[in-house]
């Protein structure tokens, strides 16, 4: 398809004729690249070895008995750390590119086999009792120590998920938690402050100049955990009012962000949650005014005409000048 | 024939070639420029998640303004239902046609998208509904195949196109079951010859210049007649599909069966190596897996465990040991480097990092287009209600 395309710039002179041959030359050479399927086939061998392996193990337990098999799990997480120290690049408060193909791989290898280990030694020997709070709290700080200092938003994304269980579990108790009975309330407080904790953050790195890059993953987090808990708080609290007020509040910081940050990624999330809480809050008011069902189907048709102008004009609404 | 401008459809497919030149530094940066100034294209196709977001308060528009007209036609009978789901379907492609295309120049907005499957879901609910339960399927799909093809061809929509061919596959079998006693004969057959024939007229299609803007959807059928070309004689869907349909439980030819199984995605993988095909070649692969799954099912060769230890294995070395090998002998008709032709969810990963990281103000392709904001007035869906 590229001929008559190199064709018709050739005659209306918007490539010189040395670059039309460069062009020809290039795509009758050009290498075929494999990465894709190498790169599956590499992970589908790892996952599948991972799997086999788990496999064997846990079938032949008994003759080869917990603790090898924990020093075994132990000694490839080791390996894989080791692996990746040793091949570390500098450290930086920047963006650092990963030194080798496999790095980010087998870093990120090292990170789930110590929660396998870590899990494992819990399930079989109790270490941790009951205290399942330091449990989490160990794997954080570790996952978040490597992230910051490797320079590995994976790992990031893994302390994240520890840090937001660790949480989880401190704030209900242990009775609660035993008993299967789930404090909501508890929960969607911490989800709020977790939400928020995390919308922070890349603020005050990007102040320090830490890490930068690591923003997305935080806001990503962060927003999806924060108007979570605060739906959850409108819907299952039943506190509409101020969780609607915490809801509009959050989605307009997003809609602020994706302004100024244009970012069009956090402008339809917000515009879709804010959407949900501003439509559950209509419905449960107007429940007990007993309107007919064709008031709903104005509502949602005008509103979503709304959104849809909102949303193609989303250039007007977002500075793309600004730096 | 196509309902979207196809000069600027043109403008697309020319600035999308001579940007991969110019990524690869075969253009200056001067010259690329020139290209993008005389290329000028004024669809408005936004970000992805923009469009997964029209796409979704479309649906639901399309939905509410649906039933609010409903409501004062009140259709009570079957009949009612299917010619106001029919006049609906007319009404969503009006407003595609002269509000959402022309007008508003939309291309792939959510909007667009969304429109035509609803008025494609209409028409066809309107025709199918009045229909008796005793109809048989061979009916429905004769019903739904112009409107799936006309909606294919016409608005370039791939979704459209994989609807189609599926729909077309299960006429062609639903056909020929119908013949009585040779069918259990002629299916695989007649699923490999079909499939064999949509993949050479989609290979020839793609190679013609005046078709190229349905190069999109010729790759789509081409993708999936590899896909059901190896399924057709695959041992497990023919033994599977002889005990659904005719109560067999051996199948007669087994043996051609079973190396069409392993052969064909080893076929596939040569074919596409040798032609330096990326779809002969995903799809080679895939075939493999669902070889060893099929042989599998029958024969259990191996306990699971060390099955999936030795696949594994080999799975890995191989692996390793091409990317070794690639990376030795750079400069090659083979490489290991990324190719600048992404997928879908690479360009997702891609937006994502450049829409969030905002750091580096890089133009990126889709703002340099002309359509600030004071042309765009309103040209939503919004306004023509």
């Amino acid at each position: 398809m590229h001929e008559p395309i190199l064709r018709n710039l050739l005659q209306q002179e918007l490539i010189a004729p040395e670059d039309a041959e460069k062009i020809v030359l290039f795509e009758s050479k050009k290498p075929f690249s494999l990465h894709w399927e190498l790169k599956t086939l590499l992970y589908l061998g790892v996952l599948l070895l991972n799997i086999g392996l788990g496999f064997l193990i846990y079938e032949n337990i008994d003759t080869i008995g917990h603790a090898v098999i924990i020093a075994l799990i132990g000694a490839i997480s080791a390996a894989c750390f080791w692996y990746a120290l040793r091949h570390r690049q500098p450290f930086s408060m920047g963006e650092v590119k990963s030194p080798t193909h496999f790095y980010d791989y087998i870093l990120l290898l090292g990170c789930l086999t110590f929660l396998i280990m870590e899990g494992y030694l819990q399930y079989q020997y109790g270490i941790f009792g009951t205290r399942y709070g330091l449990a989490t709290f160990i794997p954080m700080v570790l996952f978040f120590a490597l992230a910051y200092w490797l320079d590995n938003r994976g790992v990031l994304s893994m302390g994240i998920t520890a840090l937001a269980a660790w949480l989880g579990i401190t704030v209900t108790p242990q009775d609660l938690l035993t008993h299967n009975d789930f404090n909501s309330a508890a929960i969607v407080h911490t989800g709020v402050f977790l939400g928020m904790l995390l919308t922070v953050v890349p603020f005050l790195s990007e102040r320090w100049g830490l890490k930068k890059h690591f923003s997305l993953t935080y806001l990503n987090f962060g927003v999806h955990i924060l108007m979570i808990s605060t739906l959850a708080g409108m819907m299952v609290l039943g506190l509409t009012l101020i969780y609607f007020l915490l809801l509009c509040l959050s989605v307009g910081f997003f809609l602020w962000y994706a302004r100024t940050r244009n970012s069009l990624y956090f402008l339809t999330v917000a515009v879709l949650y804010g959407y949900i809480g501003l439509t559950y809050m209509l419905i449960v008011h107007t429940d007990g005014l007993g309107f007919d069902y064709i008031f709903y189907l104005f509502y949602f048709m005008l509103s979503c005409a709304g959104v849809i102008v909102f949303l193609t004009n989303y250039k007007r609404f977002i500075k793309t000048d600004k730096p | 024939m196509i309902a979207y401008n196809s000069n600027w459809l043109d403008a697309l497919l020319t600035k999308d070639t001579a940007q991969k030149w110019h990524k690869k530094g075969l253009l200056s940066d001067e010259k690329w420029q020139a290209i993008e100034a005389a290329y000028t294209s004024n669809f408005y196709s936004p970000n992805i998640f923009v469009r997964i977001g029209l796409a979704i308060f479309t649906l639901i528009l399309l939905m509410a303004a649906g039933g609010l007209v409903a409501v004062f036609f009140e259709p009570n009978s079957e009949m009612g239902l299917s010619i106001f789901s029919l006049f609906w379907g007319v009404i969503c492609v009006l407003v595609l046609e002269l509000r959402v295309i022309q007008p508003g120049r939309h291309y792939g907005s959510g909007i667009d998208d969304m429109f035509l499957y609803v008025a494609i879901g209409a028409f066809l609910t309107g025709l199918c509904s009045p229909l008796d339960y005793t109809t048989p399927t061979l009916v429905y799909y004769c019903i739904a195949w112009p409107f799936l093809v006309a909606g294919s061809i016409r608005y370039i929509d791939r979704l459209l196109a994989v609807a189609a061919f599926v729909c077309s596959m299960g006429i062609v079998l639903l056909a020929v079951k119908e013949i009585p006693r040779l069918a259990l004969y002629l299916l695989p057959f007649a699923g490999m010859l079909f499939s064999a024939a949509v993949y050479i007229f989609s290979k020839q299609g793609q190679a013609r210049y005046g078709w190229r803007h349905w190069n999109g959807i010729l790759m789509v059928a081409e993708l999936l007649a590899l896909v059901t070309f190896y399924a057709s004689g695959n041992y497990w869907v023919v033994q599977q599909a002889g005990a659904d349909f005719f109560q067999l439980e051996t199948v007669p030819m087994a043996w051609f069966f079973w190396a069409f199984t392993f052969i064909v995605p080893f076929l596939y993988i040569f074919a596409g190596l040798r032609r330096k095909d990326r779809h002969l070649l995903d799809i080679g692969l895939g075939c493999v897996a669902a070889a060893v799954f099929s042989f599998r099912y029958y024969y259990h060769v191996l306990p699971l465990t060390w099955a999936t230890v030795i696949c594994g294995a080999v799975l890995f070395v191989t692996a390793y040991f091409s990317i070794r090998y690639l990376h030795q002998n750079e400069g090659g008709a083979y490489s290991y480097e990324e190719d600048s032709e992404t997928t879908l969810l690479q360009e997702i990963e891609q937006q994502l990092i450049e829409q969030t990281i905002v750091n580096q103000p890089g133009p990126t392709p889709e703002k340099t287009e002309s359509f600030g904001g004071g042309q765009f007035g309103g040209g939503g869906a919004g306004d023509s209600f």
